[in-house]
């Protein structure tokens, strides 16, 4: 799967400063606000928090689990007609916030509440940044809720 | 009677005294305008007042503004406005709006008026005539920049990435969000103008239906159709005049989930705007859900109904797929659903359709779905990334 033809946006104001934040760098970066430290996303202006208007972008590992996704098997997109299945995550950073990306390199069937992934940039142009979500090979796998459930009866 | 027993100053002082509705097609012969126009008139003359009587017009966000409404109906002297801002809520929204301004004297009696060519906007008729109408929200660029370049280009997309959440953490059975879209289809069989009147359906059917995007099947989205509708409001002395049977406002609230502009990260992704609303319209008019004798609930999609029933307190998380088990949302169920087909069998109308129905149903007049005795009634509204909007309405 790749973005060609994929819809790609032009970001404006403070969702483009998060994109920046990661095609000047390569890397995956959320916005932290500078007086209490809680990370948010998408970025705003002032902290949910405690209400101060000053905020960094700082970089992250792009670690966290699955917790939520969705698989599509129909799309009116030309882009996206040759993809299905294709599968698209929330994933709970560890940091906090969750970020939504299309899953890359995951069985769509295997997906589940709870799978260690990880948060993976793709530069597309200077203003925008693809998320890819794949799976997280050095992290123990969590158990899901039907594993857990499994255990309990 | 349905008289206010809460004793809240908004409680029972204003009342939907017209209803208008189009029929509900896949390309209409009119444009937004002219739908919006005709659904508005047919309500002033359903409530036997002229356009001179309305002072107040509560339109939709996006498609037809109140001003070009005023200006074709020829209402001469506009006394108050506003537009909600919450896609489907926003009908609902707006009639706890007129309670308000009607409780104060703002304004005396109120247009609510909703139209547009869902069907007819992606594939027009080569006949048709121009429409330059779109509708556009703010939260659209939260859209652009986080859920389009993935493939989620409109609501059943974005919605699945919480409604996936609620499936697999509660093990909510197809059969549960197949009993919504079931009950809808069967009362579309009892109204004519009802897009999917005379193409019954099972739950077989219903389980046969293919995925669009998990959880949502095919027959779990609401059916896309040109149409508008419209309401008149006015206060609960002036509506003792008139010819139809009064439907008090009994209660009405709006709530959001926070943040209301993203779905993914709220705290809870599972709490929608309408927790937060319902108890609060309740308290307003002295009921709870259980004295309700029919619901209109707002159903773009089947699942999100279930996450509504939930939050309207008739179950706790999850467990709405145990409450609509053996009919309990049909017709002679213990829950009667959107008597009229719903969006997902009668249209989409932005959820104005069932505030008709309901005003049918609390009149008596509801032919062969009238739930026998109606007294006390419900309409949620549920809106762009999950406002939520509810009335409580009452036999007058
Ligand atoms: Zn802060």
């Amino acid at each position: 799967m790749s973005t060609a033809d994929k819809q790609i946006p032009r970001p404006a104001e403070l969702d483009l400063e998060f994109f920046q934040a990661a095609t000047s760098t390569g890397e995956l970066h959320v916005q932290k606000c500078a007086d209490c430290s809680d990370h948010h996303h998408p970025p705003r202006l002032y902290c949910p928090r405690c209400f101060s208007d000053r905020y960094v972008f700082e970089k992250v590992s792009g670690r966290g689990t699955v917790y939520s996704y969705t698989v599509s098997h129909f799309t009116t997109e030309k882009a996206w007609k040759d993809e299905v299945p294709w599968a698209t995550i929330v994933v709970q950073l560890d940091e906090g916030p969750r970020l939504v990306g299309t899953a890359r390199g995951i069985d769509p069937g295997a997906i589940r509440i709870g799978l260690p992934v990880r948060v993976v940039t793709e530069t597309v142009t200077d203003d925008f940044a693809y998320l890819w979500v794949e799976a997280d090979a050095g992290a123990e796998p969590e158990k899901t809720g039907n594993e857990r459930a499994e255990e309990a009866r | 009677m349905t008289a206010s027993t809460s004793g809240h100053p908004l409680s029972g002082r204003a009342a939907i005294v017209g209803i208008g509705e189009t029929g509900y097609v896949r390309g209409a012969d009119e444009t937004v305008l002219e739908m919006v126009l005709g659904a508005s008139m047919a309500a002033i003359r359903d409530a036997g007042l002229t356009p001179a009587d309305i002072d107040g017009i509560l339109p939709p966000p996006g498609f037809v503004a109140w001003d070009e409404i005023a200006a074709h109906l020829g209402i001469p002297d506009v006394r108050y406005t506003s537009t909600p801002q919450m896609g489907g809520a926003s009908p609902t929204a707006a009639l706890t709006t007129a309670m308000m301004a009607i409780a104060s004297g703002v304004a005396e009696t109120i247009l609510v008026p909703i139209g547009w060519n869902g069907y007819s906007a992606l594939r027009p008729r080569p006949d048709a005539k121009p429409s330059k109408r779109r509708f556009s929200a703010a939260f659209f660029e939260t859209v652009r920049n986080y859920y389009g370049p993935y493939g989620l280009r409109s609501a059943p997309w974005w919605y699945s990435l919480y409604l996936q959440r609620y499936v697999e953490l509660y093990d909510v059975p197809p059969e549960a969000p197949g009993a919504v879209a079931v009950a809808a289809r069967k009362h579309a069989q009892l109204r004519p103008n009802a897009l999917m009147h005379g193409r019954a359906m099972t739950m077989d059917d219903y389980l046969a239906s293919p995925y669009i995007t998990e959880p949502l099947r095919k027959f779990d989205c609401c059916v896309e159709t040109d149409c508008a509708a419209a309401v008149v409001v006015t206060s609960a002395e002036r509506a003792r005049d008139l010819p139809h049977r009064p439907v008090l406002l009994l209660g009405g609230a709006e709530g959001h989930a926070n943040p209301a502009h993203e779905l993914t990260n709220r705290a809870d992704v599972l709490d929608l705007g309408l927790s937060r609303a319902a108890p609060r319209a309740f308290e307003m008019a002295g009921v709870t859900a259980r004295d309700m004798d029919f619901l209109q609930i707002y159903d773009c999609f089947t699942h999100v109904v279930l996450l509504q029933l939930e939050a309207l307190g008739l179950a706790e998380r999850g467990g709405a797929p145990d409450l609509v088990k053996g009919g309990a949302l049909e017709l002679g169920g213990a829950y009667p659903l959107n008597t009229a087909g719903g969006m997902l069998s009668q249209g989409h109308c932005w959820g104005l359709n069932l505030v008709v129905e309901a005003a049918r149903q609390l009149r008596h007049d509801a032919g062969d779905a009238q739930v026998h005795g109606a007294e006390l009634g419900l309409v949620t509204g549920y809106g762009d990334l999950g406002d939520g909007s509810i009335v409580i309405l009452g036999r007058g």
